[in-house]
């Protein structure tokens, strides 16, 4: 048997050869990951409930079908965190909010579903923030600076996975909070194409622009994560009816003849700094090195993203939440309600001048993908690395606008949310002073395996994914 | 002599979102009206400028390259 340390450091598609080569079993690696729990969260506090009592009989239970011959593929036996915004038949989904304390779901959100299908260990809910979006900051800290903001809203699966307290987690991405933690975490994380992840049982931000995805250590495990949580689901209207191929599959094929484009005026705007940019172009040398054809693209249209999401976004949440915060509005917190509550000062014909704004975007992208064969846009997932807690809403000192990081991040994140587009995020390198900094391939829909193989191919050309951050709880 | 038609202007100032919130009972701080107000003339116009031909669709294509 393995010791826990060497357990808890395999990447998901390591734990699974181990399974199988009868190296290790689940209990053994759920049992590595409860220790590491155990070390952890009195500091980090990735999970907002632990279902304790069920994971040893899961993982026993994984075993035994391992013995059998039942094979469920590669996250059997892994155990797997799960943002709090997913319903969890009879595990407490709170998502934040203390207008949803001790709720207990009974039925599991589809995504849910398929995890368990897939053989999964459903480890834990991960924190996020209230109604995964937030006027308070949760107490989840990250171990690569407990001084700085650890990513959000997908903000515990983040810091279970870069805390080696999970193996893989499920984030959802409605404005960037798959992506966001995963640059700051030093993690692959993946807004799959709008649709193709159902959202059944996933309590809604903005219904067309949450997307529900992975996050994960390495990009082959993502893949896998992805292949097992995909596909239509009748239970949700926005589901597509697309085949779900073999997302690792081709996926050392490398990136000869990759078309990559990279809107310089756009992404590289002056609100990103050095060490971002440096690393930005770092990946994007490297990638030309390995074959890539880089092709410099201008696509004006992003200009028209912050504005338009943010109107959608707003209108979506207040339908969803209008109801709810007039019988409980005390609970929410006054942040998150006036959030919550401003889309109701929206016209309804400005709401229909955002959707048709999007569907301007939308187009504009489609035509700048066809126009110059691209396979994929790259830029810097966000402009900044983890600012400091309590810098986090104020004004930069270096931009004379104003822009707070927040604003930032936006800019960055929001055209994929808007586009329905898939979008990856994953590690490409580090601040001086050795903060995590990731990169982001933007493709096109239904293509996330053209995604995977480039930022696989990067991978490899890297120890990123390898360097582990500050032991600081123990 | 009636006056000439005068059009209303579409944007909405953030005293007339002040106003609905408070209609609507609802707590928004002045200066998130304020920002509210200046994204909705970004949207306003927009609309006017750019979007007449252009319907509220979000339909994912899987074929950007045909």
């Amino acid at each position: 048997m393995t010791d826990t340390r060497s357990l808890i450091n395999m990447s998901i598609s390591e734990a699974a050869a181990a399974l199988r080569r009868g190296e290790t079993t689940s209990v053994a690696l759920t049992e590595a990951i409860l220790v590491r729990i155990k070390e952890t969260e009195p500091t980090l506090q990735a999970y907002a409930t632990l279902p304790l009592d069920r994971v040893l009989a899961a993982a026993e239970r994984a075993d035994r079908e391992l013995e059998a011959g039942r094979d469920r593929g590669p996250l059997h036996g892994i155990p797997i965190g799960v943002k709090d915004n997913c319903y969890t038949k009879g595990i407490l989904t709170e998502v934040g909010s203390k207008a949803m304390q001790g709720f207990v779901p009974d039925y599991d959100a589809t995504v849910v579903r398929k995890l368990y299908a897939a053989g999964a260990i459903l480890i834990g809910k991960t924190r996020c923030h209230e109604w995964s979006c937030g006027g308070s900051e949760p107490p989840t800290r990250t171990p690569w600076d407990l001084e700085r903001f650890p990513g959000g809203s997908s903000i515990g699966s983040g810091v279970a996975l870069t805390a080696r307290s999970a193996y893989g987690a499920i984030g959802t991405d409605t404005g960037g909070s798959i992506r966001i933690p995963a640059s700051i975490n030093n993690l692959v994380g993946m807004k799959a194409t709008y649709g193709r992840v159902s959202a059944y049982g996933v309590l809604p931000l903005a219904w067309s622009l949450d997307h529900v995805g992975p996050l994960t250590r390495t990009v082959r495990d993502n893949a896998f994560m992805l292949g097992a949580i995909a596909g239509h689901d009748p239970n949700d209207a926005n589901s597509a009816r697309v085949k779900v191929p073999d997302f690792a599959a081709g996926i050392d094929h490398g990136v000869r003849d990759t078309r990559i484009g990279i809107d310089r005026d756009y992404f590289m705007y002056p609100g990103v700094v050095d060490s971002v940019r440096a690393v930005t172009e770092a990946v994007i040398a490297d990638l030309a090195r390995l074959g890539a054809d880089i092709i410099e693209v201008s696509l004006p249209e992003l200009a028209l993203t912050r504005e338009t999401l943010i109107t959608i976004r707003m209108v979506e949440s207040a339908s969803y939440h209008r109801h709810r915060i007039r019988e409980k509005g005390h609970l929410y917190s006054p942040g998150t309600r006036a959030t919550l509550q401003m889309g109701e000062v929206v016209l309804a014909t400005q709401y229909v001048a955002a959707l048709r704004a999007r569907e301007r975007f939308r187009s504009a992208m489609k035509h700048l993908f066809r126009r110059e064969k691209l396979d994929a846009l790259i830029a810097p997932t966000i402009p900044v690395p983890a600012p400091l807690l309590e810098d986090v809403w104020q004004p930069r000192d270096d931009m004379a606008n104003g822009e707070t990081p927040t604003a930032g991040f936006v800019h960055h994140v929001y055209p994929a949310n808007l586009s329905g587009q898939p979008a990856i995020s994953a590690p490409g390198g580090f601040t001086p002073e050795g903060l995590p900094v990731g990169y982001q391939l933007l493709g096109k829909p239904f293509d996330e395996a053209t995604l995977y193989r480039i930022a696989y191919a990067y991978e490899q050309t890297s120890d990123w994914r390898r360097r582990q951050p500050p032991q600081v709880y123990e | 002599m009636r006056k000439p038609y005068q059009p209303p202007d579409s944007a909405i100032s953030a005293d007339q979102l002040a106003r609905l919130a408070e209609l609507l009972r609802l707590e928004i701080s002045e200066d998130d009206l304020k920002a509210l107000s200046d994204q909705l003339r970004v949207i306003d116009a927009l609309e006017a400028a750019e979007l007449r031909d252009m319907p509220p669709i979000l339909k994912m294509d899987a074929d950007w390259h045909d």
